[in-house]
């Protein structure tokens, strides 16, 4: 133990407090080590990475993946970003937009079939998409919309969680300030953009973040409906490029940390965040 | 008073237009496809076949009522896939489950009574798999799997054992009844999921009042009647919705098993969405995949409704 954890615990160092921390540790090394593993991967040379045996450092770091990643003309890797991006980024303002709008019905508006409208909305968070994948399918064959991005933001417009929490935020929101919209001569749709959007600033942001990561990170439903290759969104161009260098194992090791580093980026930027949000809304 | 029923009336066609979009779009894409993913499962529907009437049911594609449900327990090769696929699926939840809460609860309780600054930090750093996308995962676990010169194998030579020919692909390679290729999906689903319930068992220990301990504390309870007796009584609820979204997420499991070994060797980590997958979009199959998918649901809400039943409490504290 480093001396700085007497520091720690007034009463000083017991034997359970360096089991305890000893554990932390050895679960600390666990969870980093396969991130490290994937970087020095990377940094290692074709030859070194297949060695039987091979030093876990690389003797000679080199960039050459990273290079030949970014030069190969299969793998315009800013076309599989922008589309990533373009999802993700499309999925997340729709979904704010729908959520934001429709809470706030459900938490200030009184109409006759209210309830059973948030019924039906709470009835959809039950279904699980393997259940309706298929159908989803068909329908988007009929849409035309089979091999176009479009087809990966159409079926995920509206968030019945994000409906749920923005309602819950919203009807935290004093009635006050929406009657005092009112007297101005505000419309609805003023009120809501110009007084309620403005103090939904936290809430927007946890479902933000969380339908961007779990866009960037969606698999099975861009396998389905992407064919074609440049449409490839960043996890189906990792497996697409891992079964084309199966024999390389560093490049894709490279590849891995192409894709997993914005990610990370974000994590580390709003990491207080993300995990208060996991802790309160059991959001996955 | 006209002024206000006038106020009345543009605030509901304010809510109604803007809901009656949203529900249409929820009918649309959720309804209508859950109904249509039942009806799919009593047909012998293929999207290559043309058909004929409402949404090519009938014709090429005939109503078969329960044949496809029938075909389940049959002696085809499907079926057997198919019953091979869910137990697999069950082998990996159950053991999942128990694990997972193995890992998560005391870790929990051990990083709930660190200081501040080191429950921040370590919270964190576990957190951080499970945000990470899910095919860099298999992707990574995949080469520390690697049976020449992957890290696990390279370990263990170090120390001075001999490790197995390969991790992922020889369907001889059997520990205690389970392959080894679904112990390695196991542990690499635990290391990218832990994270997650570690997160809520912490919230929920933090929300623990501190006089119930100090209660039990003055009583004279030693540290494992306060973890029996005192804190996990007082965790069912979260323990509830932990055991739920965690059998949830891994009976649905898809990307580790589909990118890390594409469900063999010999079927033996072929988990049953990878079997609804490949039935509808590499053999067209629909209608039987439609039929498994169905099946999938029903365990799905019975898991469910069985964790309820067992894990409800009445009482607040």
């Amino acid at each position: 133990m480093s001396p700085s954890t007497t520091r720690i615990v007034p009463f000083g160092i017991s034997l359970g407090m360096i089991a305890r921390y000893a554990v932390l540790l050895i679960g600390l090394s666990v969870t980093l080590l396969p991130f490290v593993y994937v970087l020095v991967s990377s940094l290692k040379t074709p030859a070194e990475i297949i060695r039987v045996q091979p030093a876990f450092f690389p003797k000679d770091a080199t960039l050459q993946n990273y290079l030949t990643i970014f030069a190969d003309p299969r793998v315009p890797v800013a076309t599989f970003f922008a589309n990533s991006t373009l999802v993700a980024v499309g999925r997340v303002l729709i979904t704010l937009f729908t959520s934001s709008l429709a809470g706030y019905i459900f938490a200030r508006y009184e109409f006759s079939g209210k309830n059973l409208m948030f019924g039906v909305l709470m009835a959809q968070i039950m279904i699980p998409f393997q259940m309706i994948m298929i159908p989803l399918y068909l329908i988007l064959v009929q849409l035309q919309l089979i091999d176009t991005l479009w087809g990966l933001i159409l079926p995920a417009m509206i968030d019945a969680f994000g409906i749920f929490l923005m309602r819950q935020f919203i009807e935290g929101i004093p009635r006050e300030l929406i009657d005092a919209g009112r007297m101005d001569g505000a419309s609805e749709f003023q009120i809501y953009a110009r007084l309620i959007l403005p103090q939904l600033r936290a809430p927007l942001a946890s479902l933000g973040i969380f339908t961007f990561m779990a866009t960037w990170n969606d698999y099975l439903w861009p396998l389905i409906v992407i064919t074609t290759h440049e449409k490839r969104t960043l996890p189906l161009l990792l497996t697409w490029y891992s079964n084309a260098h199966g024999s390389r194992p560093a490049l894709t090791m490279a590849a891995s940390v192409i894709v997993l580093l914005p990610i990370v980026l974000i994590y580390i930027l709003f990491q207080r965040q993300i995990v208060a949000n996991a802790a309160t809304t059991g959001f996955k | 008073m006209g002024q206000r029923g006038q106020l009345q009336r543009t605030q509901q066609r304010f809510a109604y237009s803007i809901m009656t979009p949203i529900m249409l779009y929820l009918m649309l894409f959720s309804l209508i496809p859950m109904i249509w993913a039942v009806v799919l499962g009593f047909f012998d529907y293929s999207p290559v076949r043309l058909g004929s009437g409402l949404f090519g049911l009938g014709g090429d594609n005939p109503f078969v009522a329960l044949d496809n449900y029938i075909a389940m327990f049959g002696d085809t090769q499907a079926a057997h896939l198919f019953r091979t696929s869910l137990r697999n699926t069950f082998l990996f939840s159950f053991l999942v489950l128990p694990l997972n809460l193995a890992i998560t609860l005391p870790l929990a309780i051990i990083i709930e009574r660190s200081h501040a600054r080191a429950k921040g930090f370590f919270r964190a750093v576990y957190f951080l798999p499970t945000v990470t996308s899910a095919v860099a995962v298999a992707l990574i676990w995949g080469a520390i799997y690697s049976p020449q010169a992957g890290l696990l194998s390279s370990i263990i030579r170090s120390v001075g054992m001999t490790p197995p020919k390969a991790w992922l692909t020889d369907p001889q390679a059997i520990f205690m009844g389970i392959p080894i290729a679904m112990i390695a999906l196991i542990v690499a689903h635990l290391w990218q999921d832990f994270g997650y319930n570690l997160v809520i068992f912490i919230a929920a220990l933090q929300g623990i009042p501190a006089n119930l301990r100090e209660a039990a504390m003055v009583d004279g309870a030693n540290e494992s009647q306060m973890f029996w007796l005192v804190t996990l009584p007082l965790l069912r609820p979260t323990m509830l919705f932990v055991c739920v979204m965690t059998l949830l997420s891994s009976l649905q499991m898809f990307i580790l098993a589909q990118v890390m070994t594409g469900g063999g060797p010999r079927e033996q980590t072929t988990t049953i969405l990878m079997s609804i997958y490949q039935n509808a979009f590499r053999f067209q199959n629909m209608g039987w995949a439609a039929a498994m998918s169905f099946v999938l649901f029903l365990i799905i809400f019975t898991f469910t409704m069985i964790q309820f039943r067992v894990l409800k409490t009445d009482w607040e504290y």
